[in-house]
């Protein structure tokens, strides 16, 4: 990290390296200006043609905010509450629950049968499809019967030495960020149709806090363990050792060192989470409709509503980013240690 | 180093649990619907069809036509990415002036919410009213049909898209550059070694392994598309834009045509899975000779 592709270089060519970050900087800037003068310009002053300076080519107005505050456009506060709400407790649960599993896969061993996993999908499937064609049950019945049944076999599945592999934690890691490829509308769509089913039993999921959260959490989970084994890879293990000594039970080990050893790492994660959350749009077209709806689907919605009013979709995009925007000047600061580069290993 | 505390179990079951019963759970009701004949509007009883809807969605253009335009969007749009994050990355290791202002810069549009993103490329691509058309203006190019063309619309998807990505590339192969060790590059120095040969004979060689993870990480992620299109064209024009997310969207949302849409989404899953086995495949002889 120091000057060493440099040396051989001009002041010509640095010049030119120099001018070449400045235009990519002025192309990613711009649009970015460009959204917040339009959210204090009247509608006359968008219409005529593009203007550029503030007080200059055009008068600024709080119009289009306070347009937005009275909820002319949509019920916008309520909407930034939802966005706040279900983005803080996604991310804190997601990253307290992932960072737990993280550490259980770096400093622990685990041992788990290709075959106790076969019979899970097994036994969820087959026992599916049983219950829902001879017991007579609805098919969200099934499944929920199914699932804790595959579950308990598998892990009686997992104490008979079964042929086959053992997969260890490096398996088990994989098969968290597995779940990331996928695309998330396979799931999305299933998922809306098992949570309104699960809906016509009595227990509403659909358009609610908890199914929306609940559905975040998990969608959050691969990436958190994936940031934060590195994170607790990394850490130095003496200090872990020497309290094991003196006998300190490992969840008092995990609360009173790790964590706040790791604080920088989980602070970290926990704003990356957040920032996938606050900006998720699919999931939340699928499974909100209107109570809990967030600010992705409000601010996509401005656009077909009323046609190019560009003052108040401005200033409808500029409340989704404004927070994002203060996010990136702080992670910016911690993005000096480099913590992310564990990560792409 | 490894301990066995039964302890463990209190700290992996959680997120073991809650990943399964909202991953694979749907999975397995996805599964089996796509082998049936079920709509809700109308309402008809779920029938077995077995690979109906398989053999149905294969003979539909407008299926390939979404997997056409995705692979488009994803493998531009990353090469773009790609070529330009390397470029800046390696501008930044420099040691350019100004290095502290651009790494904030360029961290924020992958922070961004890709809806508004989206609706503010509307604005510059807007064909009467904003900023691009005025400068294009300048050299005579009035009006252009930004959105409204199905090969310009999808150019501006593919550069919203290299708009908003390319700072996680820049940002991934910077953190890669920054652990580059110095000898070799001492030694290339001693060997009269020209920048150009210094960077195909040493940095990009080197940078393979980390590239290549980006590069997945992206095209993987590229293939999922849906917020964008969804807010810059809806598909259109006609289905110019369509990707596979979005259709499978239309056909399930709109239709709500469960079986139908239930093995398109397994046959996305299909797709993404062999283009990820084969990039794997295709890269792994080159990194392994690293090793």
């Amino acid at each position: 990290m120091s000057a060493k592709s440099v040396r051989g270089l001009s002041p010509w060519s640095r010049r030119f390296i120099a001018l070449g970050c400045l235009a990519w900087c002025l192309i990613t800037i711009f649009p970015l200006y460009w959204v917040v003068v339009t959210a204090f310009k009247t509608p006359p002053g968008v219409v005529g043609g593009p203007t550029y300076i503030p007080f200059i080519d055009f008068t600024p107005t709080l119009q289009p905010f306070i347009d937005l505050y009275e909820g002319i456009r949509g019920a916008f506060f309520h909407t930034f509450l939802n966005s706040t709400m279900v983005g803080l407790s996604a991310a804190l649960i997601a990253t307290a629950v992932g960072a737990m599993a993280a550490y259980a896969l770096v400093r622990f061993e685990f041992k788990v049968r290709l075959g106790a996993g076969l019979v899970f999908f097994a036994i969820a499937l087959g026992g599916y499809l049983a219950f829902n064609a001879y017991l007579g049950l609805t098919r969200p019945q099934a499944l929920l019967s199914a699932f804790p049944l595959a579950l308990l076999l598998s892990i009686i599945a997992n104490r008979v030495p079964l042929p086959g592999p053992i997969l260890g934690n490096e398996d088990i890691l994989f098969w968290f960020v597995s779940q990331r490829m996928f695309p998330p509308i396979v799931t999305a769509f299933a998922l809306y149709l098992l949570y309104s089913e699960i809906g016509r039993l009595g227990f509403q999921l659909i358009d609610s806090f908890v199914g929306l959260t609940l559905c975040y959490i998990a969608f959050s989970l691969p990436i958190v363990v994936w940031l934060m084994r590195d994170f607790f890879e990394a850490l130095p293990i003496e200090v872990e050792e020497a309290a094991m000594v003196d006998n300190v039970p490992s969840w008092r080990i995990f609360l009173g060192i790790v964590v706040p050893m790791s604080m920088n790492g989980l602070i970290a994660t926990f704003m990356i989470t957040l920032a996938f959350v606050w900006n998720e749009f699919l999931f939340a077209l699928f499974l909100t409709n209107s109570r809990w709806q967030t600010l992705p689907i409000l601010v996509a919605g401005q656009n077909s509503q009323r046609g190019d009013e560009w003052w108040a979709i401005s200033a409808a995009a500029l409340v989704a980013i404004v927070p994002m925007m203060v996010m990136a000047a702080l992670l910016s600061r911690m993005m000096r240690s480099g913590m992310l580069l564990g990560a792409i290993k | 180093m490894m301990r066995n505390d039964p302890i463990k179990h209190v700290f992996i079951w959680p997120a073991v649990l809650v990943v399964l019963a909202i991953s694979i759970f749907p999975l397995i009701y996805s599964l089996t619907t796509s082998f049936l004949s079920y709509r809700l509007i109308p309402p008809m009883p779920p029938r077995v069809v077995w690979l109906g809807n398989y053999v149905q969605l294969l003979q539909e253009p407008r299926f390939w036509n979404a997997i056409l335009t995705t692979t488009l969007i994803a493998v531009i749009a990353v090469g773009l990415q790609y070529v330009i994050g390397f470029s800046v990355a390696l501008a930044l290791n420099a040691r350019i002036p100004g290095e502290r202002l651009f790494r904030v810069a360029f961290l924020l549009p992958m922070l961004l919410a890709p809806v508004a993103v989206a609706l503010v490329a509307r604005m510059m691509f807007n064909p009467t009213m904003g900023p691009l058309n005025q400068l294009l203006s300048q050299f005579g190019l009035v009006n252009l049909p930004f959105l409204t063309n199905g090969r310009w619309a999808l150019a501006c998807i593919i550069a919203v898209e290299v708009w908003q990505w390319t700072p996680f590339v820049i940002l991934m192969l910077l953190a890669g550059l920054q652990t580059l060790p110095e000898d070799v590059y001492e030694a290339a120095e001693l060997e009269n070694a020209s920048n150009w040969q210094q960077f195909w004979g040493i940095t990009f060689p080197m940078m393979l392994p980390i590239s290549a993870a980006v590069v997945f990480i992206r095209l993987i992620e590229s293939y999922k598309i849906m917020d964008t299109v969804f807010v810059m064209t809806g598909g259109g024009p006609g289905v110019d834009t369509e990707t596979l997310t979005l259709f499978a969207y239309q056909e399930g949302f709109k239709k709500f045509n469960l079986g139908y849409t239930s093995a398109l989404s397994f046959l996305f899953l299909i797709a993404i899975t062999i283009i990820g086995v084969t990039y794997l495949a295709l890269l792994r002889p080159h990194l392994e000779k690293r090793r």
